[in-house]
């Protein structure tokens, strides 16, 4: 069974997306040639704008429009403190809690020497420079909780250190608003850990 | 606890078994080659999500079959727990109360059965990864920190090790991290270690008294790959091991691995003050493994609060008539036990009497109610 070739290269491209096998890139390319044409031209120039337009951001490496992006623009922001997060994602989930009103500086990514990404491979070369500038006071580390976020968050902790920069790790625990008897015994134990005196 | 009922599909050599067990001795009987350790080993799958004679996940799949599955109805103390272990070439589903877990280290712990089987001869006298395996399983159905801790180590020593392999380009920052951060997940394990042999000793030394008839004396020693002591607080075992790996680390740039560590710790065992794994007689080194193994049940009781099942692997037959008696007395009544033989002649004891038999055949079992 053959199917016309421009059919292949639209499955063939939906396939290239992250999560997205042969069958369900074939229910996609098929249902297109059912949507109307308008439709299909704002999808096709929607993909084009997003990746045209919008670049990381050469100071914090966040996704933007126009460089720098708006949070570094941001005069009323606090540029005494930098948060350094792996994900743009991050930057979003940070935001949205409207607490925290200092810089930040994505990674993409974390150290994996299994994964052949070395310190040099994410953002943090970038992250050295931008210490230089007096201004910052205050680096919070807010990679993820497993092996590589820590490994990260260590890592840039003893090059900054040196400095007299102060260097914080968020805190992992308990989720706020749930209940102790369903956390899980590892959670559970970390949290005892982390423990604060009141 | 014990296991009420258990399903197989695909499962080795069974296409298809249900069976039904009563918490006793049930006798598995059969010649040779019919399945008879088979069976005891889905029973120690479905409680512990892996085999103890292998650790390649497709064998227990039947030939040209694409899955295996394991089901059982477990009852404890005042519940029954069904649970279910689907075994595919890509990976294991595991569901307990029909719930699937995200983890494997969720699903195991909840049914815990000790197997003794003619392999844990091993245990004495085979090689120190044997005796790191048992620790670690074992250690693994009470404490699921414990399962966690150890798989967080086993990726921190893949990146260290990767990181060594790169020799003089390494990057010594983070060489220095992940050493920091293997020291003290290592600090962790050998306390648990160090605790759980202890407690196993003390079970494991009277059981072997008895067994021996007050002649022999049994001890059991941690060896950790740095030299810990028990005492020691966290903070200077993990100082210990920070000195080792700084002492080493020039070996380890060589050599492209991790050389201490939990992965090459040891166990010993000493009767009447001689290790005998070097000097004991065989017989020794099978009394060794059977206190041991008697003294897991005492051990689970005391941390669970119930008796785990216990599968005898065509090791009746191996121990002398007084070794022989002394295991059944020891289960009598309280555990539920699973024997394979190739026949129950020689094997003389009153609760033998009133086991359930089950006669194996080419993958089919019959089931007589009595014995004799």
């Amino acid at each position: 069974m053959y199917y016309p070739e421009q059919i292949t290269k639209l499955i063939d491209s939906f396939m290239k997306l992250p999560g997205i096998g042969p069958k369900t890139a074939t229910r996609l390319a098929f249902h297109v040639l059912t949507m109307k044409e308008d439709t299909v031209l704002e999808f096709a120039k929607a993909l084009v704008n997003a990746k045209r337009n919008l670049t990381y951001c050469s100071v914090c490496g966040h996704i933007t429009d126009r460089d720098p992006c708006y949070i570094c623009e941001d005069s009323h922001r606090d540029k005494s403190v930098i948060c350094v997060v792996q994900d743009p994602k991050d930057v979003i989930a940070m935001e949205k809690m409207k607490e925290y009103n200092g810089l930040y500086h994505v990674l993409h990514g974390s150290i994996s020497p299994m994964e052949g990404i070395g310190p040099e491979d994410i953002n943090i070369p970038g992250l050295l420079k931008r210490l230089q500038d007096d201004q910052i006071q205050e680096l919070i580390l807010a990679t993820n909780p497993n092996i590589e976020g820590e490994a990260t968050a260590m890592y840039i902790a003893k090059l900054v250190k040196p400095s007299g920069i102060k260097v914080t790790r968020i805190a992992h625990g308990l989720p706020v608003g749930g209940d102790l008897e369903y956390a899980d015994e590892v959670t559970l134990s970390k949290a005892l850990e982390g423990r604060r005196e009141l | 606890m014990y296991i009420q009922k258990l399903h197989l599909n695909h499962f080795r050599n069974y296409e298809k078994l249900s069976l039904s067990f009563e918490n006793t001795v049930n006798v598995i009987l059969g010649e040779n080659a019919q399945g008879k350790t088979n069976v005891m080993e889905s029973i120690f799958v479905l409680a512990m999500a892996k085999s103890h004679r292998t650790t390649n996940d497709r064998e227990l799949i039947q030939w040209d079959q694409d899955y295996a599955k394991i089901k059982g109805t477990v009852k404890k103390e005042n519940t029954l727990l069904p649970m279910e272990l689907v075994i595919t070439k890509k990976g294991k589903k595991a569901k307990i109360n029909h719930l699937e877990q995200n983890r494997l280290s969720q699903y195991v712990g909840h049914f815990n059965v000790v197997m003794f089987a003619p392999e844990d001869l091993n245990l004495v006298k085979g090689s120190p990864s044997i005796r790191r395996r048992f620790i670690d399983m074992e250690i693994g159905q009470v404490s699921q920190i414990y399962l966690h801790e150890m798989s967080q180590f086993h990726k921190v020593l893949q990146q260290r090790n990767k990181i060594l392999k790169q020799m003089q380009r390494a990057d010594s920052t983070l060489l220095e991290i992940y050493t920091e951060q293997l020291a003290v997940l290592a600090t962790k394990i050998s306390k648990k270690r160090f605790e759980y042999l202890h407690l196993l000793e003390k079970w494991a030394k009277e059981i072997h008294f008895s067994i021996t008839r007050g002649v022999e004396n049994l001890q059991i020693r941690y060896k950790p790959s740095v030299n810990v002591s028990e005492e020691d607080d966290l903070s200077k075992m993990i100082n210990m091991y920070m000195d080792q790996f700084r002492k080493v680390q020039q070996k380890e740039l060589e050599r492209g691995v991790t050389l201490i560590g939990p992965h090459r710790d040891d166990i010993k065992f000493y009767v009447n003050d001689r290790n005998v794994q070097i000097y004991g007689s065989q017989g020794q080194k099978r009394t060794t493994a059977l206190s041991v193994k008697l003294a897991e049940i005492e051990l689970i009781f005391n941390e669970t609060g119930e008796y785990p099942t216990l599968l005898l692997d065509d090791v009746l037959s191996e121990l002398d008539t007084y070794r022989q008696s002394h295991l059944l007395n020891t289960i009598q009544g309280k555990v539920q036990t699973f024997v394979t033989t190739t026949s129950v002649e020689g094997i003389d004891h009153q609760m033998l009497k009133d086991a359930r038999t089950f006669q194996v055949k080419n993958g089919k079992i019959d089931v007589d109610e009595h014995l004799r």
